[in-house]
Order: C-alpha cells, then sequence, then structure tokens
C-alpha cells in the first residue's frame, strides 16, 4: 500500500445469509461497534446445498442478502465470534478481508 | 480471539440469544394477528428433531394424543391397512428408525431448566413461578403505557425505573433485594451476561439456560420475537425486546436465587412439597387430552382399547412412545392423501368454453365451498390465487390518514396506495363530515371511560342508554346490526371512491404495475380465454366482540379483509397503459374484458361486488347476473356449513350463519380453516366437480405456460409457505393446546391490544383459541401435516426444490407431504426425502397386492 495515498487498514466483513436473518446480523453489527454496514438483497449463487434463487418474486424472507461491514480491526474479532456462533446452525457465508479507507472517522 | 472482551461478549451473547429464541415463535398483535408455523425456526431439522428440540424448550408433546388416534380408529378413520401401509413403507420405516434414534433412552427427552426450576425441583420452592408471574406483570403494565417508556432505553430500563417502588418485588426480595433488582445493570446485554455469571451458568450452557427462558413464557417472549425479528423498525408503541425480556427476568431470576440460598436450611430438601415431574413431556396425562403413548397401542393410559389385529400390534409393540406416534400420524395422513389422490384420479373437468365470468378467489380452504356452487350456478369459471393479487400495498381509504399493510408477512409493502373519492364533492364532504363525528364521540367516550372520575360519571349517566343497547344486542343481534348499518349511513352516508393507481398519483410506476399483474396472471395461468367479467375476490369476515377477528381475515393480506387488495388490482388491470405493457409481454387482454373486484364475507358466505359504479354500462347487466349467481352459491355454501356449526339447538340465530357473525356472545363465529389439510397446485380442472369438504387450499396453476418453472417457485416460496404456516398453526395448537392454543374464549382478557391472557394475568396466549380447533372435548380440526399436491413435471418440480433450501427444509424433514403427475394421463407420485419419487397405490390396494405376493 503507498503511504501518500493517506488511507487507513480496516477489515471488511461480508456475510452472505438468509433475508429472515438480516435483523439479527444487524444486532451484532450494533453489538460490535459497527457504525454502518450495507445489504445487497436478492443475491444469488452456488453453495454447498446447491443454487440459491436470487430475488424470490413473494417471498423476502427466504431470499439471500450479501451484507458488507467494515470495522477497526480490533474490534473485528468479537464480530467474527458472534457471526461464526450465528452461522453455526443455518446456512451462511463468511468472508474476511483486509480493506483500506480514506475516512477512517466514519469507521470508528 | 477475544474471551473476556466486553465487547465480544456481547456479541456473543446476541447470538446465543437469536440461537435459544428459535424454538419459540414471533407473536403477532392481535390486529394482524395471523397462524404461523410454532417451530417455523427449527425447520432446517426434521419435524421429529424439531418437535424433540420444542419438547426440550416448551415442554410440548408434539404429536396427536393417543386418544384422538384410538377415537380415529374406532370409526375408521385410520384403518389397519393404514397402518400396515405405513409399517410396509421401506421410507416410512427408515424415518421411524430416525425417530427411534431420537428417543433412544440414554438420550431420553428431559425438559431444559432454568436455574430457578433447578432449584424448585430440589427445594420445592416456586421461584421460577414467581418469576414468570412478575415479569408477565411488567410486560402488561408497559406495553400498556402504564409503565412510561423513557426517550431512549426499553423495557429493561424503564422497568429499572419503578421496579423499586413495587411492593410485590419487596415482598418476593425483601427491601434489599429490590433495590438490588435495579442495580444489576444498565444495558440489558450487559445485565443478561452479569446474572448468568451469579447464576453460574456457563458460556456453554447458556443457549439451553436462555432457551428455556423464552420458553417458559411463549407469548411474552414470541411478542418480543416478533418486535425483534418481524415488525417493521418504526412500528408505533412501546418495544419489548427479547433482550429486555430476557434482562428483567434474569434479573429476578439471580437476586430471588440468592435470597434463597441465604434461607436457613439451604441443602435440605424441603419435605411435603411437590416435586416437579421430570418425566417426557409427551407422557403427561392432562385433562384426557393427552394420554400415555407407552409403546403398546391397545392400552391408552387405562382409557381406550384398540384391537389392532395380531400382525400390526406385533410391529407397533417394538416401537418408542416418539416412534409408535410418528407411524400413527403417518397412517393417519395417508389415509386422508389415499381417499384425496383416489378423488382427483380422473379425466379432468375442463371449464366452460366461453364463461360468462371468471372469478378469482383467495386460495383459503373456506372459497372452496363457494367455487363449487358458483361453478353449478351457470357458465363460470373459477381460479385460485393468493389473496392480496400480487400487490404488497399499504393502503388507505381516502378519508383517514391510516394506512394498513395488505400483503403476506413474508413481504414488505413496496408502494402507498390510497383512493380518491369519485362522488360530486358534496356527497364525500357528507361522508367525511360523518366520520369525523362518529371518531369523535369514540375518542370522547373513550376519554370519559378511562377518566379517574369521570368513568363513575359514565356510568351513571349512561346506563340508561347502555341497557337497551345491550339487551338489543343480545336478544336480537341480527336486527341490532341492521340498526347500526343503517344509522351509520345516515350519519356517514358513503360516497363512491376509487382506488389511486395512476402516476402520479400512485406511487407504483406502470413497469411495476405491469410486472405485478403480469406475475399474478401468469402464475395462476390466466393468460388468454379472458371472460367479459373477470372478477377479482378478496374475503374478510365479519364477526362482533372477537379478538381473533383477523385470524379469520386473509392472511395473504396481512390478516385483513382483502377488498382493498381486489379493488386495486383490478383498477390496475383495467388500465389501459397496463394492458399495453401487458401485450408487449405476450398478453393480451381484448377491450371487451373487465376486471372486478368483490370481497367474500366468510362468516356469512355472502359475495359483494364492490366499486359497482365503476363497471362500464355494457357489462352492467352481466355484473347483475353474476351477483344473483353468487348470491345462489353463497346461500348454497351457508347451507351446506350451518349442520357442521356447534350448538343447532333449533334456535335460528345459532343455525344460521348471518345470525352467528352478528352475535356478540357467538364465540365460534364460524370454523375458519379448521380441517385445513392440503394445497392443490394445478389447473381447476383437475378438482372441478369435486367437493374437496373445505380441506383444500387451491391455487390455479398451468404447468403448459410455465415451462421454466418460475410460476411454480412463486407458487411454492410463498403461497405454500403460507399455508403450511396455516396448516402446522392449527396442528400444534390442536395437539398441544395446553401450551400452543390460546385456550378458552370465553376466558380472554385482552392486554395493550397484543394479546389476550387467560382469566386475570400471567403469558399471553399463543395459537389459535380452542373454539377454532375443538366442539366441546372432540378435535373438530385433524391434525395433519400439509399435503402438497402438485401438476407439473417432476423434473420441473425437483429443479424448483433444488434451488430453494427452504422447499428442502420443507420437503425433505417432512414438514409438507409432496404428491405429483405430470398431466391427467399420468399416475400420481409420492415424493420421499431426498427427491425420491414413488407411484402412489392407496392402503388397501397396497395390502392386496402384498398379500398376493406373499
Amino acid at each position: 500500500m503507498d503511504e501518500t495515498w493517506e488511507l487507513t487498514q480496516m477489515t471488511r466483513i461480508e456475510v452472505v445469509i438468509n433475508g429472515e436473518d438480516v435483523a439479527v446480523a444487524e444486532d451484532l453489527f450494533s453489538g460490535a461497534g459497527a457504525r454502518g454496514f450495507t445489504a445487497v438483497p436478492n443475491v444469488s449463487g452456488l453453495g454447498h446445498s446447491g443454487h440459491h434463487q436470487g430475488r424470490l418474486l413473494f417471498n423476502q424472507r427466504d431470499g439471500l442478502t450479501l451484507l458488507t461491514v467494515v470495522l477497526p480491526p480490533e474490534r473485528a474479532g468479537a464480530l467474527l465470534e458472534g457471526l461464526r456462533s450465528l452461522l453455526a446452525n443455518r446456512s451462511g457465508v463468511m468472508l474476511v478481508s483486509d480493506t483500506w479507507v480514506s475516512r477512517p472517522e466514519y469507521f470508528q | 480471539m477475544s474471551g473476556d472482551d466486553p465487547v465480544a461478549a456481547r456479541v456473543r451473547l446476541l447470538a446465543q440469544v437469536e440461537e435459544a429464541a428459535r424454538s419459540i415463535a414471533p407473536l403477532w398483535p392481535l390486529s394482524t394477528a395471523i397462524a404461523v408455523n410454532p417451530l417455523w425456526d427449527l425447520r432446517q431439522m426434521s419435524f421429529h428433531q424439531a418437535v424433540r428440540q420444542a419438547q426440550q424448550v416448551l415442554g410440548i408433546s408434539g404429536y396427536p394424543s393417543w386418544a384422538l388416534f384410538a377415537q380415529a380408529y374406532a370409526r375408521g378413520r385410520v384403518t389397519a391397512e393404514d397402518l400396515r401401509a405405513v409399517i410396509d413403507g421401506g421410507s416410512r420405516a427408515a424415518a421411524s428408525r430416525d425417530v427411534q434414534a431420537w428417543d433412544e433412552p440414554e438420550l431420553g427427552i428431559r425438559r431444559w431448566q432454568t436455574a430457578a426450576e433447578r432449584h424448585d425441583d430440589i427445594f420445592g420452592s416456586e421461584v421460577a413461578a414467581s418469576v414468570d408471574r412478575e415479569v408477565a406483570k411488567w410486560c402488561a403494565a408497559y406495553l400498556a403505557g402504564i409503565v412510561p417508556a423513557g426517550p431512549t432505553g426499553g423495557f429493561h430500563a424503564a422497568w429499572r425505573t419503578v421496579v423499586v417502588f413495587d411492593p410485590s418485588a419487596r415482598s418476593l426480595a425483601g427491601g434489599a433485594g429490590r433495590k438490588r433488582l435495579a442495580e444489576l445493570g444498565t444495558d440489558p446485554e450487559d445485565t443478561i451476561l452479569t446474572c448468568l455469571d451469579l447464576l453460574g451458568i456457563g458460556d456453554e450452557d447458556r443457549v439451553p439456560e436462555l432457551a428455556r427462558h423464552l420458553g417458559r413464557m411463549p407469548g411474552w417472549a414470541g411478542h418480543a420475537k416478533w418486535r425483534s425479528r418481524w415488525a417493521a423498525p418504526d412500528h408505533p408503541g412501546p418495544s419489548l425486546h427479547l433482550v429486555d425480556y430476557l434482562a428483567v427476568r434474569l434479573c429476578y431470576e439471580a437476586v430471588l436465587l440468592a435470597n434463597e440460598a441465604a434461607r436457613p436450611g439451604l441443602g435440605t430438601r424441603r419435605t411435603g412439597k411437590r416435586r416437579r415431574a421430570r418425566t417426557a413431556p409427551h407422557a403427561r396425562s392432562e385433562g384426557g387430552t393427552h394420554a400415555l403413548y407407552d409403546g403398546h397401542p391397545d392400552r391408552a393410559g387405562g382409557a381406550v382399547v384398540v384391537d389392532l389385529p395380531d400382525d400390526v400390534r406385533r410391529h407397533l409393540g417394538g416401537l418408542s412412545a416418539t416412534a409408535l406416534a410418528d407411524v400413527w400420524l403417518a397412517a393417519y395422513e395417508a389415509h386422508f392423501r389415499d381417499r384425496l389422490l383416489a378423488a382427483l384420479d380422473r379425466p379432468p373437468l375442463e371449464p366452460p368454453p366461453c364463461p360468462e365470468a371468471q372469478v378469482v378467489f383467495c386460495i383459503d380452504v373456506r372459497s372452496e365451498a363457494l367455487r363449487h356452487q358458483l361453478e353449478a350456478c351457470g357458465p363460470y369459471e373459477t381460479l385460485g390465487f393468493a389473496g392480496f393479487f400480487a400487490l404488497p400495498i399499504r393502503f388507505g381509504p381516502w378519508w383517514s390518514d391510516e394506512a394498513t399493510d395488505l400483503c403476506p408477512v413474508l413481504l414488505r409493502p413496496s408502494a402507498r396506495l390510497g383512493e380518491r373519492a369519485v362522488s360530486s364533492t358534496g356527497a364525500a364532504e357528507r361522508e367525511l363530515t360523518g366520520r369525523q363525528a362518529v371518531a369523535a364521540s369514540h375518542r370522547a367516550f373513550d376519554a370519559t371511560r378511562k377518566g379517574a372520575l369521570s368513568q363513575f360519571l359514565l356510568a351513571e349517566a349512561g346506563g340508561m342508554v347502555a341497557g337497551p343497547v345491550v339487551l338489543a344486542k343480545t336478544l336480537a343481534p341480527s336486527w341490532y346490526q341492521a340498526v347500526r348499518r343503517w344509522a351509520h349511513q345516515v350519519i356517514a352516508p358513503a360516497a363512491a371512491a376509487a382506488v389511486d393507481v395512476d402516476p402520479p398519483a400512485s406511487a407504483m410506476s406502470d413497469d411495476e404495475q405491469a410486472l405485478l399483474a403480469e406475475a399474478a396472471l401468469t402464475t395462476m395461468g390466466l393468460t388468454r380465454r379472458f371472460a367479459p367479467l373477470v372478477v377479482l375476490c378478496g374475503h374478510g369476515s365479519t364477526t362482533e366482540n372477537n379478538p381473533y377477528a383477523s385470524s379469520l381475515d386473509c392472511g395473504a393480506c396481512g390478516g385483513n379483509r382483502g377488498g382493498p387488495s381486489a379493488r386495486a388490482a383490478a383498477a390496475i388491470l383495467n388500465r389501459q397503459a397496463i394492458r399495453a405493457l401487458l401485450a408487449e409481454r405476450g398478453i393480451t387482454i381484448p377491450a371487451t374484458s373487465v376486471f372486478l373486484a368483490a370481497e367474500h364475507d366468510t362468516a356469512t358466505d355472502t359475495v359483494t361486488v364492490l366499486d359497482t359504479h365503476l363497471v362500464p354500462q355494457d357489462h352492467a347487466e352481466g355484473v347483475a347476473t353474476l351477483q344473483s349467481a353468487l348470491d345462489r352459491a353463497g346461500a348454497a355454501t351457508a347451507a351446506g356449513r350451518a349442520p357442521l356449526l356447534p350448538g343447532t339447538d333449533g334456535r335460528h340465530r345459532v343455525t344460521d350463519p348471518a345470525g352467528r357473525a352478528a352475535d356478540w356472545a357467538q364465540v365460534r363465529p364460524e370454523w375458519g380453516l379448521a380441517r385445513n389439510a392440503a394445497l392443490i397446485a394445478a389447473p381447476r380442472s383437475v378438482s372441478a366437480g369435486v367437493s374437496l369438504g373445505s380441506r383444500c387450499f387451491l391455487h390455479s396453476y398451468d404447468a403448459v405456460t410455465d415451462p421454466d418453472g418460475v410460476a411454480l417457485e412463486t407458487i411454492l416460496t410463498a403461497p405454500m409457505v403460507v399455508a403450511h404456516w396455516i396448516n402446522a398453526q392449527y396442528y400444534f395448537s390442536t395437539v398441544d393446546p395446553d401450551i400452543l392454543s390460546a385456550g378458552d374464549k370465553t376466558a380472554h382478557n385482552i392486554v395493550a391490544g397484543v394479546g389476550v391472557v387467560q382469566g386475570a394475568g400471567g403469558d399471553l396466549r399463543v395459537g389459535l383459541p380452542l373454539q377454532s380447533l375443538y366442539d366441546g372435548d372432540r378435535a373438530y380440526h385433524e391434525p395433519v401435516r400439509l399435503l402438497l399436491v402438485v401438476e407439473a413435471p417432476e423434473m420441473l418440480l425437483e429443479a424448483v426444490i433444488a434451488r430453494n433450501p427452504v422447499l428442502q427444509d420443507l420437503f425433505d424433514g417432512q414438514w409438507v407431504h409432496v404428491a405429483a403427475r405430470e398431466d391427467g394421463h399420468d399416475h400420481w407420485k409420492i415424493r420421499r426425502a431426498g427427491g425420491t419419487w414413488v407411484r402412489w397405490t392407496p392402503a388397501g390396494a397396497r395390502t392386496e397386492e402384498d398379500a398376493a405376493r406373499g
């Protein structure tokens, strides 16, 4: 990373979960002190239990949603632990990666 | 990672609370009460495994009582042939082995317990009951607004401010203990963690501990779950969330158990006190409805004897209690399935070639009899579709600022639609003025009724008027209702109105409207051959003095009447702009076809065509003829239904459905969806001409017009899920009335508009009232799991299942049974868990074949 870019390192956590689990994931984000997140509803794909349909016309609870949250690395561990616990008994995907942001105060 | 990090501990706790809450169902407020599978969040487990977990958390049985099976056997509702067929069925035997494995003695079912329950068990105290009583009291007070909610913080924060003044808390915990209740934490999550530590509950034991805390009062916990997981974030009123609820419970438990520990004599079991039974929940015997499954089918707690053939007795005698119940339930369900498929196993009865009208009813089982009668009245074709007609809307009438969400709870409204008065300005003003006057009088009455002193004045002054009104409502309810309607019409005569669907007044663009219209028409298979009149018929139920009124309205409309949805959909489908867009998508609606809205009142079986002022003159005669046919069909349906309603003692108001609907003392205005058992997704020609006894949800579906399975997927992931919820609610309320039904209506008291309690207080009741399920001691509803009957190619069906985990859960987990055939020339097949299909053979025939082979 070029230091002249003046970016701050953060941790990005992406979760793909059922629409009906979004509310509890939001609670976990909030509990971990995340200041915001992005939700993309009705995502589709292929997982270990087969293809997952994208948008269901008249059922928003069983479609998949992609949630992306960015927070300081020191707070990521708490959230990861909660999400891992949440996903222990339900389908979902969790991806964790380093990321850099230009306005860190928005994520503190 | 962060073992002692307080943030990590809080986040981990939130996940544990979520996991603990899986065993309880959300409970919607009374105004939008809907049926829900009480074990919906356990659906990733098989039915049997989920029931087992619920036995541990809630103490339910999960299976029909042995007495119910014995009675069913005695009257031929389940036969030895049915039992043999289940015993001989390979997959069922495997399933039973699975059940047996879960029922091994070393894994014996033991109810999870809270720390207070464990203490009570050992010392004979009643701490757990005290906690329930106090928490229920404060929940009710908080939601009723008696405990003021602060500007920030929820139930826990509000409770902390008042509990320190509570004499009851002082009586239970002493002065210091009462103070301690409010000192265990300010943040609900931290409070829970503190209390769990004080109670010595380790991290690995927290989920069952918290689950049992929620399971002790599934009503209040269910309300909290609804608020936390289902309610719109901006839902008005005090909010009771799961963590607040648990925090308050655990505060009481921590303080009361600390007090108990400090009492002299601890460590010595008290004698002479009742100890809680720790037997398997399904081994309870309560009120004759939960007899003992003891592994021997010829004994039912000594009450009922079933004379089974020796071969069946031999097979069943070796099964565990739960496996035995599983076999009986499967046989009970197969008996119904065999008769239904036999009735449908005949050449299709094609609809009239040129119908004068096509009437689209909601899939609700109560529509079936009316459809059957209407088809017999003339050249009318009927179809079935979810009663919100594909419009997830928030709707408000033109004379009010308030709006109602009209869509299944699986959806959030995508747009708000209103209406406009189309009468003269004077007529509209007169209705508005009248409605405002009525509303003002109601407000004044309520204010007076609740005033500290004015309520006494009201009783004195109003008694002279109230007395005759009460007499009229009691002795002549139909007459009273007619007078009330007349008075309302005089005060606020209804002005003609129309739903505003034209952009920009409508929040839905033309493209959005066309998309939803296309979805509705293709899903129900109505894409050609339009009749001159196409009627979209919603439904609702007119009842009096009924806290559960919304449970009798349209579930697809969120527990509301379906008329507005039908009106909006008809208005959209009559727009030229929408028809032009539909034509571009291959659906051409002739200019001579007009869409109309109607509403079926399921309590009286009357159907009213709505917005008749919008009917073109050249269709007026057709509408009048149709209304006449609907009147005849409704009368015939009501006449067929009347003998099934209890209390037929010859008095007109009891036997007449309209009289029952008007009677404020009537606890069973209609049977609702009792006896629901199957959903048929097929062209109407498959079931037309067959009387299905109001037991089937009927969804029109034509696989020929659905090559990629999109319509089938829509039906299975939405209407079928809703039908399953309804079916499962009826099932569990019937088999576990003590825990999962709302109990006897006559003892209900409404609490804060969110639910009812039995008597003076306690837990909110969940599920359906007994009067919706039982006729006296006899179960009117037959508890069977939903049978999905589909006419579609097997490959198409499997492709839809493969890309929807919710369907895999429901079908492979035996929550819903599936039967299908490709078309009228095909044989019915039964889907086994995992996606294997076997040709359907009725139980009797199979036994004869087996006998011939053997």
